[in-house]
């Protein structure tokens, strides 16, 4: 024991390991939240939608202006971020009626071609629309500030994410497990040949889909947008994170991603205490370790 | 496109027409074969923030240049090539424009990895190529050759600055936190090594190596309040600092921890933070706004104006004076001088002027252009992040330093180049 305690003195140090699993935790959530969208669309349509970061980003974005146009009152943050999501899933459902639709039965190469293309397009019209410059969303008011969790302050902002992102597993849950529009997509997602020979319209239920991903990625990035800076390449550094976390829970399984997304921000928090230089490696570190062990992820399923 | 004989008289008519014409409206428009510069730098994407104010400011000294009579009686003309932030795509670009395009010189970069790729591709193919934008002081000195000249500051004066402010500190111990690539790892080797040099007694208690484009830094937050560092020096730039200063906001690190960092007081990252700046914060500016220069510098406010206008006019959504814009103008007006003062286009002239070196005044102070490695020496500000009126922070108590008092000097330089030449064998 004193070994480790000359090796890692903050270990007896009770309230930091407190303060470092809350906010691997909330690291954790945020990853899941962006993560669980494009596991969900990969998981019925079959296509790694790369432009899931694009997504993210315009949300942010859309947070901006939503903000700048309404009144100054407490209650414009949370109207924004009603909005701001149900604005890209619109641009999902767009997209997927006008362009995915059409490459279903191409091969994966296309897909992945598609929707990079879709991250360059999206990239410039943000550009184009919100110019070049860094913008910020405040915190509503009453979250700007921290309380205190042990002795150790503790930011009030993520437990609003602590708090949302459980509700959205749970949704998630009950959606897929309690309702019959969850059910048909937990079929499509075994067999959708079958599902279609039995009269369901598959294609609607595709549309509805990435419409339901979309707003996800939406929600994550509303969200995330007053802890960080909206700005260009934002869809870079969220696609690399939320494909990893999705490779590791394995493509298609929701749970998958939530655990992925809980490990990574736990390893993440105790790995820079350990051993600083660690987080540029850590993720991709964790990722080889997983699909050497189990190559189609935590808890994702072989290919037939 | 081929030109028919009838098109050919008459464009020669027209044209000695207009000359004639023209002439006493316009005695001084530059004429004759444009003197061409191929551009290369990164306009799409992340890195827009900076190369859009700075593609104005070339493009403004680019029209004064030409409208007060060229260079040599030639109109100087930039060709612009996105580099989309891969060295690869760079070199392309590079290898085009000398090769089809047949400019005379080559220029721009804004990462460093895509400057020390044109740099080799330059030296490779006897082309001079002026490194405008991008920090790395490798570009110039261990890496450094006769064609390349670096017309911006290094990393090494910028961090100096921070770091001859921190020494005026009473702090020992120190953390840091840099994003972990080329530039992050040499920003704070720079500034670490002039502290040390400046108080002998400071030490490192703990390190933070974020990747570049870390989206969440709690847990580096939370280990830098936990490290016991009186200070912290942060190599982080642009949007990521940001993100790491609204980040740490809650846990009220800026005023546990004295906060140190070079990059914080740029408009570009202080205009959007508002009132979440980090007040106290000790970091460097382009103080485009600070009575005090303004009142050192006459011709500075006289500058701002016109920018101003210029970038408005030219649909920028920001037109306010950026520091990138006040290096894409220093540039242009760089490599005009080193051409007039050669006399000529050609590029071992040209290398000649610039190996010996020579000054250059501009609205914010002196630009030594050095000739031992043909790096720009220049003025720089540091201050203290303060708020300002309306919720807008600024950086106030601005102190000027000029690079000549702190930059590395020849002898260390050659001492750089030796070293690395022996590493190479």
């Amino acid at each position: 024991m004193d070994f480790i305690t000359s090796l890692f003195p903050w270990i007896t140090n009770g309230p930091l390991v407190l303060v470092q699993v809350m906010s691997g935790l909330s690291v954790g959530m945020f990853l899941f939240l962006v993560s669980v969208g494009m596991s969900l669309i990969f998981g019925v349509t079959r296509i790694v939608n790369l432009a899931h970061g694009s997504f993210y980003m315009v949300s942010a974005y859309l947070m901006v202006t939503l903000i700048e146009v309404m009144p100054e009152h407490p209650v414009s943050f949370w109207i924004a971020l009603l909005l701001a999501p149900v604005g890209v899933g619109i641009l999902g459902g767009v997209i997927e009626v006008t362009l995915l639709r059409r490459i279903y039965r191409r091969d994966p190469m296309m897909q992945l071609i598609l929707t990079f293309g879709l991250i360059l397009v999206i990239g410039t019209l943000v550009l184009l629309v919100w110019g070049p410059d860094n913008k910020s969303v405040p915190r509503p008011d009453a979250l700007a500030g921290s309380v205190r969790i042990f002795g150790q302050p503790f930011p009030s902002y993520y437990l609003l994410v602590l708090g949302l992102s459980p509700l959205v597993a749970v949704g998630l849950w009950l959606l897929f497990y309690r309702t019959r529009w969850g059910m048909l997509v937990r079929a499509a997602t075994v067999d959708r040949e079958m599902l279609g020979a039995l009269g369901v319209d598959v294609s609607k239920l595709y549309t509805e889909v990435f419409v339901f991903g979309s707003w996800l990625a939406g929600l994550g990035g509303a969200l995330a947008a007053p802890t960080v800076a909206v700005a260009l390449g934002m869809d870079g550094d969220v696609l690399i994170n939320a494909f990893v976390v999705v490779v590791i829970g394995g493509l298609g399984s929701f749970a998958g991603s939530l655990i992925s997304a809980l490990l990574v921000g736990e390893l993440q928090s105790f790995g820079i205490l350990i051993f600083p230089a660690v987080s540029i490696v850590l993720l991709f570190a964790i990722m080889a370790v997983v699909l050497i062990v189990r190559p189609w992820g935590l808890l994702g399923h072989p290919e037939e | 496109m081929r030109i028919d004989r009838r098109t050919a008289i008459a464009g020669t008519i027209l044209l000695s027409v207009s000359l004639a014409l023209g002439a006493p409206l316009a005695p001084t428009r530059a004429q004759g074969k444009p003197i061409r510069i191929g551009e290369i730098n990164s306009y799409s994407g992340v890195a827009t923030v900076f190369t859009f104010p700075y593609k104005e400011g070339l493009a403004m000294a680019t029209k004064e240049i030409n409208d007060a009579g060229g260079v040599l009686g030639r109109p100087l003309e930039f060709i612009h090539r996105d580099d989309k932030l891969k060295p690869d795509e760079a070199v392309k670009a590079a290898r085009e424009l000398v090769l089809q395009e047949k400019v005379d010189f080559l220029a721009g970069c804004i990462t460093s990895a895509v400057g020390l790729a044109i740099s080799a591709y330059a030296k490779d193919a006897k082309v001079l190529y002026f490194a405008t934008h991008c920090q790395t002081s490798r570009l110039t000195w261990d890496e450094g050759h006769r064609y390349v000249a670096h017309t911006t500051n290094n990393v090494n004066q910028y961090a100096r600055v921070v770091a001859k402010k921190a020494a005026a500190f009473p702090y020992k111990k120190w953390a840091h936190i840099s994003p972990d690539y080329e530039y992050g790892q040499n920003l704070w080797e720079e500034f670490w090594a002039y502290l040390k040099h400046l108080k002998p007694d400071v030490q490192v208690v703990q390190q933070n190596w974020p990747k570049l484009g870390e989206t969440d830094h709690s847990s580096y937050i939370t280990a830098l309040l936990q490290s016991g560092a009186e200070a912290f020096f942060s190599g982080l730039w642009g949007a990521q600092e940001i993100a790491f200063v609204k980040q740490a906001r809650p846990f009220a690190l800026v005023e546990k921890v004295h906060y140190f960092t070079p990059a914080i007081g740029t408009p570009d990252e202080l205009d959007p933070l508002g009132k979440e700046a980090p007040v106290g914060a000790i970091t460097t500016t382009f103080p485009w706004y600070d009575e005090g220069v303004l009142k050192r510098h006459p011709k500075f406010t006289e500058w701002n104006k016109k920018y101003t206008e210029w970038a408005k006019a030219h649909g920028m959504k920001d037109p306010q004076p950026k520091l990138g814009a006040s290096w894409g103008y220093a540039s242009a007006y760089i490599i005009a001088e080193a051409i007039k003062r050669a006399k000529s286009t050609d590029t071992d002239k040209v290398i000649a002027v610039l190996s010996e070196g020579f000054e250059m005044e501009f609205p914010w102070g002196k630009v030594i252009m050095r000739g031992c490695d043909q790096q720009a020496i220049a003025p720089q500000f540091g201050g203290v992040v303060k708020m300002g009126k309306e919720g807008k922070p600024i950086v106030a108590d601005i102190e000027e330093f000029h690079g000549k008092d702190i930059v590395k000097s020849c002898d260390e330089v050659a001492k750089l180049r030796a070293a690395a030449a022996e590493k190479k064998k």
